[in-house]
């Protein structure tokens, strides 16, 4: 079973992206910051990162400044971010993220199918 | 006054202004007239002094009449010399300026009280943008909870719903969307206002903006049946931009122009270089605007009212902040529009060498 990796702080969030994954084969874990995602990281090989930006105790920046140490170095990370997060972004992209979506943009659906695709892309 | 300053000769004028008569002051030394802290300073020995070697001496200050009052005096001493150079005296001659001096005080302290009050202004206003971005922060994040856990029940991921219920659901789904598209927008607008936007520039062909723009447009456009035609003259229109906000000030124009034109209607886009200009045309034959409107346009939560203002959801926010993302690229943003027959908006930018 692919696994999947969901880094956002808001708990109303995380839950409901692990609800709309849960209706699919993935066995998906939820961090709270960057700095849980990071112990996850090291203990456990992951096909797909779902990272958010602005967090509390480690951003997003500041995961993607570390995660390349971890048994996860090559895995693909997809920021789910916000409009405000503009200049984040741009350093987000240079440290590795493969790409970026707004959180407010995507239905389950278009979430669901943005990441088939990104894990057929990464096979 | 004689050459050591005692008084010798005494006028009506004096008079009023100082309250001494002739014969009380006319041998007096003209130091009477100064209060005592300038007389212990021994200002009216150093002002004779002045005028003893530079002919003239001038002087703006307090001056004590006979009853003790003051007034604010301009002062001219001049050094009155005989025919064979000999210093033989001074003429004095006192202007009361009390008037004018309360009036510039007054003056003074009511420019201290503006600015006082903008100062005051400015932190409200950054306090108030602080509270906007603060309060749309917080209220981004359950609506977009709302979205996801909408998604699930009309997505069918919990199972069959009844159509009644769906399109409650589907309501419901618009209404947030509508709630985070007003969420973002002020968002921006407060990013915006704040002057911490930080603009990514390098020079981009606006006529492959436009192009990508457009392209993203088309579903939306196609579903109102209406058309979006371009027209890109030769020249190559370069012009250094932050590319994704260029993008989003035209996606913005463009969206306004198809929203507020009938099903079925034309919105044209036109690029011309102008010497060192690029500018942008988006032409719409929808319902317009009048000239009072025309004036309200680019003030932040100016809605226009119209037959098609109510249908769509909107903050009155977009174009304010077009017109401020133009401004931050040194353009400008002008609009031409008739009532009933349409608008055409020009966004001017600076051209690349």
């Amino acid at each position: 079973m692919r696994k999947i990796l969901i880094v956002e702080d808001e708990d109303i969030l995380r839950e409901t992206y692990l609800m709309i994954f849960s209706t699919q084969p993935y066995a998906v874990d939820g961090a709270e910051n960057g700095k849980v995602a990071l112990e996850l990281c090291n203990q456990k090989k992951y096909d797909l990162i779902l990272l958010d930006i602005m967090m509390p105790v480690l951003n997003g920046v500041g995961f993607l400044e570390n995660y390349k140490n971890t048994i996860n170095a090559d895995t693909a990370i997809i920021l789910l971010s916000n409009l405000s997060s503009g200049a984040d972004l741009q350093k987000a992209a240079e440290l590795g993220a493969d790409k970026s979506f707004l959180k407010s943009d995507l239905s389950p659906k278009q979430l669901i199918s943005m990441i088939r695709y990104e894990l057929e892309a990464s096979t | 006054m004689d050459k050591d300053g005692y008084i010798q000769t005494w006028n009506k004028g004096a008079e009023k202004n100082k309250g001494y008569k002739a014969s009380e002051i006319i041998g007096k030394h003209f130091s009477t007239f100064y209060q005592q802290s300038d007389r212990d300073d021994k200002k009216p020995e150093h002002e004779l002094a002045i005028a003893r070697k530079l002919g003239r001496a001038e002087d703006e200050d307090w001056r004590v009449r006979k009853d003790g009052s003051k007034f604010w005096a301009n002062v001219v001493i001049t050094a009155l010399h005989d025919s064979s150079g000999e210093l033989v005296g001074f003429a004095k001659v006192t202007r009361n300026l009390t008037d004018r001096k309360e009036h510039e005080d007054s003056l003074r302290q009511a420019n201290r009280l503006l600015q006082l009050q903008q100062k005051e202004l400015q932190q409200l206003n950054m306090s108030k943008d602080e509270f906007i971005s603060l309060a749309s922060h917080q209220l981004r994040t359950p609506a977009t909870a709302i979205k996801q856990l909408l998604g699930l029940l009309l997505e069918g991921f919990q199972g069959d719903i009844p159509d009644s219920i769906v399109s409650v659901l589907q309501k419901t789904y618009q209404n947030n969307e509508r709630q985070i598209a007003i969420i973002n927008s002020l968002l921006q607008v407060a990013q915006i206002d704040s002057g911490k936007v930080v603009l990514e520039k390098s020079n981009h062909d606006i006529n492959a903006l436009i192009t990508k723009t457009t392209d993203s447009l088309s579903e939306i456009i196609s579903t109102r049946d209406q058309t979006l035609t371009t027209d890109f003259g030769s020249s190559r229109a370069v012009s250094n931009v932050d590319a994704q906000y260029i993008r989003m000030a035209i996606e913005n124009i463009i969206d306004n122009a198809s929203k507020y034109s009938f099903d079925g209607s034309d919105i044209h886009v036109k690029t011309e270089v102008e010497g060192d200009r690029v500018i942008i045309m988006i032409r719409d034959n929808g319902v317009g605007m009048s000239e009072g409107d025309m004036l309200h346009l680019f003030e932040k939560f100016y809605r226009i009212p119209n037959d098609l203002s109510h249908k769509f959801s909107g903050s009155g926010l977009g174009l304010y902040w077009v017109k401020k993302v133009v401004e931050l690229h040194d353009g400008t943003i002008q609009v031409e529009s008739e009532l009933g027959s349409g608008t055409t908006f020009y966004v001017i930018l600076p051209r690349a060498k």
